[in-house]
């Protein structure tokens, strides 16, 4: 537009002067305008992001500290709801050596009248010390928070930390295991959810066990009067649901206190139930004849066997507690428990046939259960001679977890079906697994009788509950000390199910070493001590668990009661 | 003119209106979201506060305590298989009164004491103790077991007769006959509904008025006929010995709870 015009008229240097300055002043124009929509667009910008904040954005206010009731690790319930394991916000207790601004022996000796296990001396050396931060107490009593507070000294840091809570104590303690001081799993369930527990999503939700507080503490109380009684080293527990899997308690003794875990005795923290493998004797029996009835060997309990007082095999001798010496029932072998009719029956059936319903109970194999405390059961491996099948077929010879003896008990008695073990409640999110057959439906109605029979006639009679329809087989096995089996020394043990004549819960108990009393004349044969355990918590833990006291019911012992000839 | 000039005023004091009142609405909004925010936070630091003071009662209260104070304290042990009960029919038979065959007991006369405790009851708290506790057992029974209802409105009309005829050997008379001909001829008017309660509603009234001792040792006799022979016959005390011997039976059945008390004051008061 401001282009020269070719009309126009003048000196040629002249024009050129007036087009290099009219060039001039456009790019100034442009220029400034350029610098002017900039500023205007900063501005708008800042404008606009005000209107945002105004409009849609956080005011000063804000807090940003609680906005979740979720915990730092999530918590542990029971099957009822029952918390277990809880994290809480303690209080802890620090130092900082290099900013106590008072008289550190004056201090020294305040903190040595507050804090005991240091004396002045040990505390004037920790405050003279160069270190920038020392802990001094973790989970401090709120009262000792207070009386540290009021010493005024700047130098001391108070702080609150989440630390992990276990409000029962010692109830379930080797289920729940303990967390190290980092608050990570260290053991039991802590240990094998530590992701689910600490994972920002999903610790909102409490993790809930199969374990039933009430019947865990009439378990853990029964047994622990049962190990003071006899003087026992330790002892276990199991109580599980048959048809599920579930765990509803378990148990090892000595005690264990999660809360002060790392104070605690290598024994108490040892899982007797699922780290610890015993040769349980002959608990294994009932498995035996199973195995018989459903290879076809043993067709009725009336089966005669020749039980003569000692059986030599294969250069060993078998004996029997209560010899026959005279021909004898499958029912009178149970009843009795005689390891010398028990080895013919599992000398019948033969080692493949025992090894494939060993490996279809699991008792092969580790445990199956979420906790990572398993133990390795100790088999005759490659040496299944025909002596080590007579041996595996009354318990010895072969070693394996309280666990695996109630995963056993439970797959025999459910109608025949091995289902693994779960420490997690079944529901929606858990469903029970389909299992796999190892016995028959027959064979597992049939061993109904013969372990009732045990209770009302044979070894186990102080395991009855009246009402209850206990049945069940003892087992004491002589422990082997230095590579031989001591007369003295033994594991004793109860493994049983309960109500009979319809079965839902099996229960195992089992004592490490106990002693004879006077009460029980000197015995200590599981008869005598396992047995009556086991039917003390049954008559607590059968009411919680609703099974309904019945002194009219039975299983049908007709199948067993015309093999038994009494002894007068 | 004027209008035409301060229409750019106009506008922009408009402009400037709405943006400041558009203002003053998010900034009300701001403080309303604040204080909801607020009341959140509040929320979650009460949540807070129950799950510390659930985790303490719930760690005070630990199944080892309790298992801890039973052993030392309760010692409660668990139910034997026969405690248990098959419901509340089997639960209801355990306090049910155990119904002895008496054959010499009259069942007829189940509501007259009714009528003769009324009195005992209405007029003086402080009368002797049986009378006052076996009253309301009376009531009970006439209520719950006589299902004869010409037995209930019988006493309304026969009671008085016997009044001023105090003495045993007539009593037992009337006793005696009393029974058929009342039933006969109270039987038909009554309705069988009504008798229940009437026996009760009307009893105080009756007796409430005119209280004596006379009147109620009268109206007793003929039901506890046969008690009250033998009682009376012997001294007081042996009757008194009886009496307490028997207490199961005198809760227990209908005749034995409302008539034996009253045999023992009647030897008393004579």
């Amino acid at each position: 537009m401001n282009a020269p015009t070719p009309a126009l008229v003048g000196r040629p240097d002249r024009l050129r002067l007036v087009g290099q300055r009219r060039q001039l002043l456009a790019v100034m124009h442009q220029r400034l305008m350029f610098g002017m929509l900039v500023y205007a667009g900063i501005i708008a910008v800042i404008v606009l992001r005000l209107l945002w904040l105004a409009a849609f954005g956080d005011h000063a206010g804000r807090k940003t500290t609680v906005t979740t009731a979720a915990p730092d690790r999530g918590d542990i319930v029971d099957r009822n709801g029952q918390p277990l394991a809880r994290t809480i916000d303690a209080w802890t207790i620090a130092v900082h050596p290099t900013k106590i601004l008072g008289n550190k022996l004056d201090l020294a000796r305040k903190l040595a009248a507050l804090m005991p296990e240091r004396d002045e001396a040990g505390w004037l050396q920790l405050l003279r010390s160069n270190k920038n931060f020392i802990f001094l107490r973790r989970r401090a009593a709120p009262s000792l928070v207070e009386a540290v507070n009021a010493l005024g000294e700047p130098g001391m840091a108070l702080s609150r930390e989440p630390d992990r809570l276990y409000p029962q104590t010692d109830l379930a303690a080797h289920v729940l295991g303990f967390t190290d001081i980092d608050g990570h799993g260290a053991a039991g369930m802590e240990r094998a959810f530590d992701q689910r527990l600490t994972d920002s999503a999903t610790r909102g939700e409490p993790l809930v066990l199969s374990i039933s507080a009430p019947v865990q503490q009439a378990l853990e109380h029964e047994l622990l009067e049962a190990k003071t009684t006899f003087s026992a080293i330790g002892a276990a527990g199991i109580v599980m649901d048959i048809h599920t899997g579930e765990i509803l308690a378990m148990t090892s003794l000595p005690q264990l206190n999660p809360n002060i875990a790392g104070n605690m005795d290598p024994e108490a923290r040892f899982n007797r139930a699922t780290l610890g493998v015993w040769e349980l004797g002959s608990t294994f029996k009932p498995f035996t004849v199973a195995m018989a009835m459903d290879a076809g060997k043993v067709k009725s309990m009336g089966q005669i066997y020749n039980c003569p007082r000692q059986l030599h095999a294969f250069g060993r001798t078998i004996n029997d507690t209560h010899p026959f010496g005279r021909a004898c029932t499958v029912a009178e072998i149970m009843q009795e428990s005689s390891n010398i009719g028990t080895a013919q029956i599992a000398a019948q059936t033969g080692a493949e046939a025992q090894k494939r319903f060993l490996k279809g109970m699991g008792f092969l194999d580790p445990i199956a259960i979420e906790l990572k405390e398993k133990g390795r059961t100790l088999t005759p491996g490659s040496d299944w001679s025909e002596l080590a099948t007579m041996t595996v077929g009354y318990g010895h010879g072969i070693a394996v977890t309280p666990l695996h003896l109630a995963t056993g008990y439970a797959t025999l008695f459910n109608g025949g079906i091995y289902r693994p073990a779960t420490l997690l409640k079944v529901g929606p999110g858990h469903q029970v697994p389909r299992g796999r057959r190892v016995f028959s439906d027959a064979t597992s109605y049939k061993m109904r009788a013969l372990l009732r029979l045990v209770v009302t006639e044979g070894t186990g009679g102080k395991a009855d509950a009246p009402g209850y329809r206990v049945g069940g087989k003892t087992g004491t096995a002589e422990k082997l000390i230095g590579g031989r089996y001591s007369k003295n020394v033994v594991v004793t043990s109860f493994a049983g199910v309960f109500p009979m004549d319809e079965p839902r819960y099996a229960m195992v108990v089992m004592l490490d070493e106990p002693k004879g009393t006077a009460d029980t004349y000197g015995f200590r044969t599981a008869g005598w001590n396992a047995a009556p355990t086991f039917g003390r918590v049954v008559s607590r833990i059968a009411p919680m668990l609703g099974v309904r006291p019945d002194l009219k019911r039975e299983p049908n012992m007709a199948e067993v009661l015309p093999y038994i000839r009494k002894e007068d | 003119m004027s209008a035409r000039s301060f229409r750019s005023v106009g506008w922009v004091a408009g402009v400037a209106a709405t943006a400041l009142g558009c203002y003053m609405v998010n900034l009300k909004v701001a403080s309303e979201r604040a204080a909801l925010e607020d009341v959140e936070t509040r929320i979650v630091l009460a949540e807070r506060d129950i799950r510390l003071l659930q985790t303490e009662i719930g760690t005070r209260g630990r199944l080892a305590q309790l298992e801890k104070w039973n052993v030392k304290v309760l010692a409660l042990s668990a139910p034997a298989a026969n405690q248990f009960m098959d419901g509340s029919f089997q639960l209801a038979t355990l306090v049910a009164p155990q119904k002895v065959l008496d054959p010499t007991a009259p069942v007829v006369l189940a509501s007259a004491p009714a009528l003769a405790h009324q009195p005992v009851l209405a007029s003086d708290g402080a009368v002797a103790s049986p009378s006052a506790q076996s009253s309301p057992a009376g009531m009970l029974h006439t209520a719950s077991l006589k299902r004869e209802l010409p037995a209930a409105a019988m006493p309304r009309r026969v009671a008085p007769a016997p009044k001023p005829v105090p003495e045993k050997s007539k009593l037992a008379q009337a006793a005696a006959e009393r029974p058929t001909p009342a039933r006969r001829k109270v039987a038909p008017k009554v309705d069988p509904l009504a008798p229940k309660p009437e026996a009760k509603a009307t009893a105080p009234a009756k007796t409430g008025a005119a209280a004596s001792k006379p009147k109620a040792v009268a109206l007793t006799k003929p039901k506890a006929k046969v008690e009250t022979k033998t009682a009376a016959a012997k001294p007081k005390r042996e009757a008194e010995s009886e009496a307490a011997a028997k207490p199961k039976r005198e809760a227990a059945t209908k005749t034995a709870a409302t008539s034996k008390p009253k045999s023992k004051e009647a030897p008393a008061k004579q």
